[in-house]
């Protein structure tokens, strides 16, 4: 007796037997179906190996030089006095660790032009004390062969340490001079030496230097960002009690105002940080295989009607319904284990060309960050193909079931037409799914780790009524026809309309999949346009100033560096100025991840300055003991001061409370601002550095000229008019949405190659009609023109259902999902004018591809 | 449109409705066609039979100029098929032919009267005298009252009787009946074999009928046999 069970032996020879001859027969087909799949998982693996590689560096750029870092001493604005390090000396004679005392800052190397040509991330260290750090050993980083005369550059006010990437890519070699803007200056490094990178991970943009050299590059005297701090015994690092007895003493020397956290908190921070944002991505990137899985339905369902005759046959001959229900499983799987693994290889592909795009965004709108290599883990593998699976066992079940339903006798007497899924024509699942949609509308956003929120309620909402969508677009292909066929008064067109108005299952999956695409398309449509179209406005509005001054070259979230006070004070002495707006900025801790904190001029921004206000100055009296503050509405919703309140922030100055007296409009990040005073903010962070300025001139002065003579006088800032800012905001704006719009178009992409394989199978199943009609002479371009017609009507339809429901998506991407995500108000805004040149593409889409599915299907008869 | 010259219609005075010389056909080394000569004159009625594998689905298709012969000629109302385009072709599927199916073949998404219209409509035939042809026929087959009805909700013999009406509306010279009863039971059988007998006369259409039953050759004026490829 055989060990492999019977049932098992019966489903293998069944798939030999018979489903691998079907697959033979159309190869085509289930190559199609197979890249389907493919494309879906590949673009969630994709983006899940992107954003990581994107965000890999966001850690702490200087431990490729230092090694691996257990613990940072910090201050809440990330910046600290080095009168600190005098207070950290009895922690620094301890044998159990190493003090790092790290400074950082972007500066902008500028090519023979003298135009900026690349961002470095300029890290300064204690180079002398880094040598006795067995990591620099081990990552075997040369910095020279004349350490014995160390002191020659001990000191050095520009001798810098550079990676062979970065040498190369800004042309430089040793002993060669950099020419950099930083803090608003120009300035000169010199290339000490260019390191060997081999067998250690510098980042590209990596500039190495001693503190004092990146002091005075930065023009950041007595200053530094952090004390890194490194356990002697790196065996020990797994040691729980060990390593919070040496936290517990490290926190009893540390000097007021200063924290101490470990090291990992910081990648967890950044990591919360971009959660919502990498959440998003996550989800659009599911479109493709959503989208995927209603095509790989309607052609596995394809596949059962053609089968039919041949599974009456099997019931008729014995073979149990159960047998054949789990060979038409073990199908699915089959399909989506191939089309999973491949899909890990697409992933990588996508991976590869979109992690730049990811990295760019992350830097334009959290933190500095640089690129890692794509990497693939098991982790990445198991969610792919298990994501496949899902959704291919999903899609198979229904055709399976269906099928052994099906009694024999009423299959073999039947013709080629069938209606397949009978529940798809009737509305009650779709319309239960749009209900729970309703439902989760009501659910509150859920707290992340680090203060962000995510709207569960609302991506569930979403996903509830665009499947409840796509499976009630089967309806409007059949009313849409029925409302078309007293027109259809020629053979072609009442041909083509009668079929779409019957509407068999395989006609309403391929609108359904197309309804997928379509509605998050439109609803995405509709956010990017409200989310330009509120900037605009909010440029409008806010953007009055004739001139507006920034550190030059200098771009990014994460870069803070701020213009030198000194450069500041001259700038604003010019005598075609009427009024200056300088505004300084720095980084604050509230009770959960990071706000920012900002220094105005706080009688001008309540009287004088124009904002988009969303409660003007005036709606909220400050709370007693608290400083008055206008706060930007993220950060009114992040910390529940909508209708006023009180919040604290920790400061170098301790602990402080603001209260706001007026909420403004702000798209500039999602970690909320809080604007207080400048002395107040002066007096709170302990610096001095201004971030930008808005200038406000003299009545008749040429606005041009005068940027061309700031530009002159002071080459390391940025002055822009205002149509140059709206240009430069409006292209970090673009960079913002790339990924979306490479998603959607992916997602567009699949649910074509659905439309195609849909068509070419709906052809396929009526091949005795056509037959028919060559008979009663029916031409070949007669029948190519109806098969248009059949795909246009598809993609009528689904314009019409996809607008509706991505209508209603774009009102919960705005009103709900951006608000709860980001914490701020769109003014929602619909293209009409791109909506409709959308469905006039959509329609000739369909038609192309009725035609195109029409002709290879004729070509593959013949 | 295709020429006066060459339409069937032009020569519909012609005695003979069809007239086939020599045909012959292979599918690689199998001949399945080995000199057919045929001649049928306008409103006779010949019946062909022979088993399975004989020819004879091979030679209505070549009929039909939807297969193509490999030798010989195929006249229909005195054109041949051999020197037209495939365009002319169609036009002449669409003006002289009725085509009669075993498993009817309606378009499952018309209803019975459209059906019947489909060729009237890709004769550009005006739609005044279409739909009088389609009340016509739909009265001689007796469904008027099921003119509306999809191919789904009508019995076989009914769907039967809708395809003669469809292979009748355009007034064809020539009905090729492929087992027309085939699929259906001896009494539904019965009343399609009249109905086609009475509208033949009716319309004064050639009929070429392939079947297996000998009872269905009542309503032939001969009857002709195949075997092998040949007439015998």
């Amino acid at each position: 007796m055989s060990i492999i069970p019977h049932s098992f032996r019966l489903i293998l020879l069944l798939l030999v037997r018979t489903t691998l001859r079907h697959w033979r027969q159309k190869l085509g087909s289930y190559l199609l179906l197979l890249a389907i799949v493919a494309v879906g998982v590949g673009a969630f693996n994709g983006i899940r190996q992107a954003s990581r590689s994107a965000s890999a560096n966001f850690g702490l750029f200087n431990q490729a030089v230092s090694g691996q870092s257990d613990f940072l001493i910090e201050s809440p604005t990330q910046r600290l006095s080095t009168d600190v390090l005098a207070e950290l000396s009895t922690l620094a004679g301890d044998p159990d660790w190493h003090m790092v005392p790290v400074i950082e800052g972007s500066v902008t190397a500028l090519d023979s032009d003298n135009q900026p040509a690349q961002q470095l991330r300029l890290v300064g260290l204690d180079l002398l004390s880094l040598a006795n750090l067995p990591d620099l050993v081990e990552n075997k980083i040369d910095f020279g062969q004349d350490e014995a005369s160390w002191y020659d550059w001990l000191g050095s006010e520009n001798q810098v340490w550079i990676g062979q990437t970065t040498a190369e890519k800004i042309g430089v070699k040793e002993g060669g001079e950099v020419t950099i803007l930083a803090s608003g200056r120009r300035q000169q490094m010199r290339v000490r030496k260019i390191l060997n990178q081999e067998g250690s991970a510098l980042p590209d943009d990596l500039v190495i230097a001693d503190i004092p050299t990146v002091q005075s590059l930065l023009s950041r005297p007595r200053e530094i960002n952090r004390v890194e701090v490194v356990l002697s015994q790196p065996d020990l690092r797994q040691d729980t009690d060990y390593l919070e007895e040496v936290e517990h003493r490290l926190t009893r020397e540390l000097p007021e105002n200063i924290t101490l956290s470990p090291t990992q908190n910081r990648a967890a921070d950044r990591a919360a940080m971009t959660a919502a944002f990498r959440l998003n991505l996550t989800i659009l990137s599911l479109i493709a295989i959503l989208v995927g899985a209603y095509l790989i339905l309607q052609a596995l369902d394809a596949a059962v009607v053609r089968k039919r005759t041949e599974i009456a046959t099997l019931i008729s001959l014995g073979v149990s319904r159960q047998i054949l229900f789990l060979t038409s499983l073990v199908e699915s799987i089959v399909i989506g284990l191939i089309g999973s693994v491949a899909g890990i290889g697409v992933g990588w592909f996508f991976a590869y060309f979109s992690a730049q795009m990811l990295a760019d965004t992350v830097n334009a709108l959290y933190f500095a960050t640089t690129l890692d290599a794509i990497s693939l883990t098991w982790t990445d593998c198991v969610f792919g193909v298990g994501l496949g699976l899902f959704f291919t066992l999903l899609a198979g079940w229904l055709p399976a079931r269906d099928a052994m339903q099906t009694p024999p006798a009423q299959v073999l007497s039947k013709g080629d037409w069938s209606p397949g899924f009978t529940w798809l024509q009737k509305p009650k699942v779709g319309l239960c799914l749009m209900f729970l949609g309703g439902v989760c509308l009501l659910f509150p956003p859920l707290s992340l780790v680090g203060g962000g929120k995510m709207p569960v309620g609302g991506f569930l909402s979403a996903g509830f009524w665009i499947l409840g969508a796509a499976l009630l677009s089967g309806h409007a292909l059949v009313v849409l026809s029925r409302w078309f066929r007293p027109f259809c008064t020629q053979p072609v067109s009442r041909l083509a309309c009668s079929r779409l108005q019957d509407g068999s299952s395989r006609h309403r999956l391929a609108v359904a999949g197309l309804v997928v695409a379509v509605g998050m398309v439109t609803g995405m449509f509709q956010m990017v346009d409200s989310f330009r179209y509120t900037i605009e406005e909010w440029f409008d509005i806010r953007f009055q100033a004739e001139l507006y001054i920034s550190e030059r070259g200098v771009t990014g979230a994460g870069t803070i560096n701020g213009i030198d006070p000194t450069i500041m004070e001259e700038l604003v002495q010019d005598e075609t100025i009427a009024y200056a707006d300088v505004v300084y900025i720095s980084y604050a801790k509230p009770k959960e991840g990071i706000t920012i904190l900002s220094g105005v001029d706080m009688d001008a921004w309540t009287t004088s300055i124009k904002q988009l206000w969303y409660k003007p100055p005036g709606s909220f009296s400050a709370v007693a003991g608290a400083e008055p503050a206008l706060i930007s509405e993220t950060f009114a919703r992040r910390f529940g001061m909508i209708n006023g309140g009180v919040t604290e922030l920790d400061t170098p100055s301790g602990r402080k409370k603001i209260s706001p007296v007026g909420i403004f409009s702000d798209y500039g990040n999602e970690f909320g601002t809080a604007a207080v005073d400048i002395k107040t903010w002066k007096s709170w962070t302990q610096s001095e550095r201004p971030i930008n300025v808005s200038l406000y001139l003299k009545e008749e002065t040429d606005v041009n000229q005068i940027r061309d003579r700031l530009r002159l006088a002071f080459p390391g800032l940025d002055v822009r008019n205002g149509k140059e800012l709206r240009d430069v905001a409006l292209g970090i704006f673009e960079q913002t949405f790339k990924a979306t719009s490479a998603l959607n178009i992916i997602g567009l992409v699949v649910a074509f190659a659905g439309l195609l394989l849909g068509l070419f199978s709906i052809f396929d199943e009526s091949a005795r009609t056509w037959l028919t009609l060559r008979h009663l002479g029916f031409s070949n371009r007669q029948f190519l023109l109806s098969a248009g017609m059949e795909g246009a009507g598809i993609g009528l339809a689904a314009w019409v259902s996809g607008s509706l429901i991505g209508l209603v998506l774009g009102w919960l991407l705005v009103k709900v999902i951006n608000v709860q995500s980001f914490g701020w108000t769109l003014l929602w805004h619909v293209p009409y004018t791109d909506f409709f040149i959308f469905g006039i593409l959509l329609v000739l889409t369909g038609f192309l591809s009725g035609c195109l599915a029409s002709a290879y299907w004729n070509f593959k008869r013949k | 449109m295709i020429s006066s010259s060459t339409s069937p219609h032009a020569g519909s005075t012609q005695k003979f409705a069809l007239e086939i010389n020599s045909a012959h056909k292979s599918f690689g080394q199998v001949d399945v066609l080995k000199g057919v000569n045929l001649k049928l004159d306008t409103g006779e009625r010949v019946a062909l039979m022979g088993p399975s594998g004989s020819g004879k689905s091979t030679l209505l298709n070549c009929i039909c100029g939807i297969e193509p012969m490999d030798q010989g000629e195929i006249k229909l109302g005195g054109v041949s098929l051999n020197d037209i385009s495939a365009k002319d072709l169609e036009q002449i599927r669409r003006q002289s032919i009725g085509y009669v199916f075993q498993s009817f073949h309606l378009l499952p998404t018309l209803s019975a009267f459209e059906n019947i219209e489909f060729p009237a409509q890709l004769l550009d035939i005006p739609k005044k005298e279409r739909l009088d042809r389609v009340e016509q026929l739909l009265d001689a087959i007796g469904l008027s009252q099921r003119a509306h009805h999809k191919p789904d909700a009508l019995s076989g013999g009914e769907c039967q009787r809708v395809a003669i009406a469809r292979a009748l509306i355009h007034r064809p010279n020539l009905i090729l009946a492929d087992e027309p009863t085939g699929s259906l039971d001896t009494d539904s059988g019965g009343q399609v074999l009249t109905l086609l007998e009475d509208l033949s006369n009716e319309f004064k259409v050639a009929l070429l009928l392939v079947t297996h039953d000998q009872a269905s050759t009542r309503i032939c004026n001969r009857v002709i046999s195949m075997k092998d490829g040949s007439l015998v």
